[in-house]
């Protein structure tokens, strides 16, 4: 349970001023490696770990957790200011950020997802700090048939991410699930979809993936009003929000946290996906739907609050449980465990006070990454300033060598380059990207829990039925899906109606 | 002229051993390890601790490189078509044993040359505290009496704990159910949520449950019981001989084509890497049984595990050859 006494001593150990100057540093070299595209908090942390080793596990633990909070926020810099998505998550940033930026409100924009990140942030570590043991063993009670159930309520939400035309929209998550199939087969073991490749074996990369899709697709796009489009100096605007700018985001704040914090805890669902539901959840919320995409500031909080509000999720699991809730908490438990605290059941037994000095530091890296990420919007956004026939090409260069570097292998370039094309002309013919990102990243999620919960009951489906929680998450899906679509079929009449009129 | 030649060369090595400049000779700067699993996995951990003090054994530093995808492939391909010139090595792990069987891929270890296993883990059987199987005697009888009604959680299809588990069910005749995970981490919260029957994973993933009392070990595979657990019987003493012992294994490789001096100064500067105090601790620690075996050895251990490999990828129907 939280122990106070051992939180205040975690909190001293944290304000110690080597330690803080450390944290203080992880944090700026969190924000830069998380909006430089294909340079993600995951490797970041990676990179970080041999120098821990001279630092102690203090220090060591205060930079990682820094890096890691400030890299899932700083990713959405670049989404807002050059529509390229530092890290996975910040996908979601990009489709009402990226035209805010585009209207003049890139401060806005900034300073809406630096508060938006930290609030959510500080909520999860909040979160952590006094839920944790409980929520582990609620956790447990979540196995296979549960995460199908998981996986089945995100991808009814893609409906909600269609934009205008809910076919292509389908179209796209269709696509997205054909992606998800190439590589090993989750269950069986052998290839697929992989025409005998060595390369395919792993599957499509994903960040890869979405650099091309979202990165490279407008930089072509880019390239073709190159010449056209005058030179101007873009509006930055007030980067701090005022409180009432704030106040009016409450609500999406709130469901952006609670939605952040429950699928962080979820294994194997990351930032990505708490960002894509909340955004999707607060769009089919709203009064004006029909604004997100086109610079709706209410679009950003929700998928920044909500991505940050996943990383104490994220944490939870893998610290009582030692079962990593994403891809960057994975490489923080390799952390811990050269650090000689094995994260698992033990490490709240045997090192309580490092457990406490964790929740101090993620609680400080948030507050940290807020008052730097503030104090340096105005600076970032002097890129908007930049020559696009400088910009353009320094996009490329940097998706390219960015997809190469995350994984050193040559053949992620080739689908950085792939994806570019298809992302530009999906946005050509008005498909839209997202429902497709999201299919894949929870298609592979859908397929492996099904046929492993079958494995589980010998093939007999009642098994979704029979437990209350996959059923029940299963009905929430089913609502979710059906009132979106209700809704839409509304909305196309109102359209329809305005165009007859 | 033989005679001189190994005089020669023992002499070299007696040098390399006694005098620290001739190690530096050897190598003029940092070597590239590559990793072909992402950064902060199990292999990854193991390999950045080992080289964490190359300097003092090799005289240079070793940089980790994680080159992933295509399973591991990708990365194990890029060591063994590396130029042989001793400045690139890489982790090689027991799915390069698989590979060529499964049809992933047709590299094995014959395109590499060997330098040393760091580590070998078996295959250990366990269920919840609570579990009316106290044996695996137990287990098997009852999977005898309900064919297919036990599941049993693993790592992943074609991993080394699924095809241990179907050795144990072809051996005995009975049927399992497999539920394969994405890893050892998920396939073990299955088992302490109660969501399957019985788990088959490596003894180091389940020990902190074990110490809480919350895991009970059933028997693990291996010719002797392991030394971090010796009060837990052995498959083949639970009453269930096997004769394909397969291990999850880790080692080191550089491409076949290095010259005879740069392959020994590497195999002698991976020995100490393995000896080296940090190493062992963090390998103890996380109960990750040690076997060093240099690279000669480490080379017929390749040569046993496929052998061991293609009858029990028959068995799971993964065999493609």
């Amino acid at each position: 349970m939280l122990d106070l006494a051992l939180l205040a001593k975690g909190f001293g150990t944290v304000f110690q001023p080597s330690h803080l100057f450390i944290l203080v540093l992880g944090t700026i070299g969190g924000i830069i490696v998380g909006a430089l595209p294909g340079l993600t908090a995951t490797m970041a942390i990676a990179l970080l770990i041999p120098f821990t080793f001279s630092m102690g596990p203090t220090a060591g633990i205060c930079m990682l957790l820094a890096v890691y909070t400030a890299g899932i926020y700083g990713g959405g810099i670049a989404s807002i200011l050059i529509r390229t998505p530092g890290t996975p998550a910040a996908v979601v940033t990009v489709l009402d950020g990226y035209p805010m930026a585009q209207k003049g409100l890139a401060g806005q924009a900034l300073g809406l997802a630096t508060v938006g990140s930290g609030i959510g942030g500080l909520f999860s570590a909040l979160c952590l700090a006094i839920f944790a043991p409980l929520l582990a063993a609620f956790a447990l009670r979540f196995s296979a048939p549960e995460f199908f159930a998981l996986a089945i309520l995100g991808l009814s939400v893609t409906v909600t991410l269609t934009g205008r035309s809910p076919l292509k929209g389908a179209l796209s998550a269709a696509f997205g699930l054909v992606i998800a199939m190439v590589g090993l087969d989750p269950i069986g073991g052998f290839p697929r979809f992989t025409f005998g490749t060595t390369e395919l074996a792993g599957g499509i990369a994903f960040v890869p993936m979405l650099i091309g899709l979202f990165s490279l697709s407008e930089a072509f796009r880019q390239i073709e009003i190159i010449e056209t489009v005058e030179r101007m100096t873009a509006k930055i605007g007030r980067v701090v929000p005022r409180i009432n700018e704030l106040v009016v985001h409450k609500w999406t704040m709130l469901r952006a946290c609670l939605i952040g914090i429950t699928v962080g805890v979820m294994p194997s669902m990351g930032p990505d996906t708490a960002a894509f539901m909340s955004y999707a959840e607060t769009k089919r919320s709203s009064d004006r739907p029909d604004d997100f995409g086109k610079g709706e500031p209410a679009g950003v909080v929700a998928a920044q609050t909500a991505e940050n509000a996943s990383t104490g999720g994220d944490v939870l699991p893998m610290i009582t449980l030692g079962v990593p809730g994403d891809a960057a908490t994975a490489v923080l438990m390799g952390a811990l465990i050269i650090h000689n605290l094995e994260p698992g059941p033990l490490l709240f037994r045997d090192h309580a006070d490092v457990v406490h000095m964790i929740f101090a530091a993620l609680i400080v890296a948030n507050i940290s990454f807020m008052v730097l990420g503030l104090l340096g919007a105005r600076y970032f956004a002097k890129v908007l300033n930049v020559d696009r026939r400088l910009l353009v090409p320094t996009i490329v260069l940097f998706s390219l060598v960015g997809a190469y570097a995350l994984n050193n292998n040559p053949s992620d370039v080739w689908v950085c380059l792939i994806f570019g094309i298809i992302g530009y002309l999906m946005q050509r013919y008005d498909f839209p990207i997202s429902p497709m990102v999201l299919a894949v990243i929870l298609g592979a999620m859908a397929e492996s829990n099904f046929r492993r919960s079958l494995a589980m009951s010998q093939g007999d489906p009642m098994i979704f039925l029979s437990r209350p929680i996959a059923c029940g998450i299963l009905i929430v899906a089913l609502l979710a899906a059906f009132s979106a679509i209700r809704r839409q079929i509304a909305l196309a009449r109102r359209v329809d109606a305005a165009g007859a009129r | 002229m033989t005679l001189d030649r190994r005089t020669l060369i023992a002499g070299a090595a007696l040098g390399s051993v006694l005098s620290a400049p001739a190690i530096a000779q050897t190598f003029q700067r940092d070597i590239t390890m590559v990793v072909p699993w992402a950064a902060g996995g199990g292999t990854d951990t193991l390999a950045r601790t080992l080289v964490k003090n190359a300097k003092q054994h090799i005289g240079v530093g070793i940089n980790v490189v994680n080159r992933t995808g295509g399973t591991g492939a990708v990365g194990m391909q890029s060591v063994s078509t590396a130029r042989g010139d001793g400045y690139t090595v890489g982790l090689i792990t027991f799915h390069l044993s698989a590979y060529r069987l499964m049809g992933l891929s047709q590299l094995s270890y014959r395109d590499f040359q060997p330098l040393a296993l760091l580590n070998r883990t078996p295959a250990a059987f366990s269920v919840k505290a609570d579990s009316p199987f106290k044996t695996l005697k137990d287990l098997v009888d009852y999977a005898k009496a309900n064919p297919g009604v036990v599941t049993i959680a693993n790592s992943g299809a074609g991993a080394n704990t699924h095809l241990s588990a179907a050795i144990l069910a072809k051996n005995t005749g009975i049927r399992l159910s497999f539920v394969p995970f994405d890893g050892g981490a998920p396939a073990r919260t299955a088992m302490v949520g109660g969501h399957v029957s019985a788990l088959v994973s490596g003894p180091d993933e389940v020990l902190q449950y074990v110490k809480t009392g919350q895991v009970r070990f059933l028997a693990m595979v291996g010719e002797q019981r392991h030394p971090s657990f010796p009060d837990v019987p052995t498959v083949a003493e639970a009453g269930f001989p096997i004769k394909e012992i397969i291990y999850d294994w880790r080692g080191v490789a550089g491409p076949k084509n290095m010259p005879a001096d740069i392959t020994r100064a590497l195999n002698d500067g991976f020995a100490k890497m393995a000896n080296d105090p940090d190493f062992i601790a963090l390998m103890d620690q996380v109960a990750l049984p040690r076997v060093y075996m240099n690279g000669a050895d480490f080379t017929t251990f390749l040569g046993t595990m496929e052998t061991s490999l293609e009858p029990a990828l028959a068995e799971v129907g993964l065999l493609r050859r």
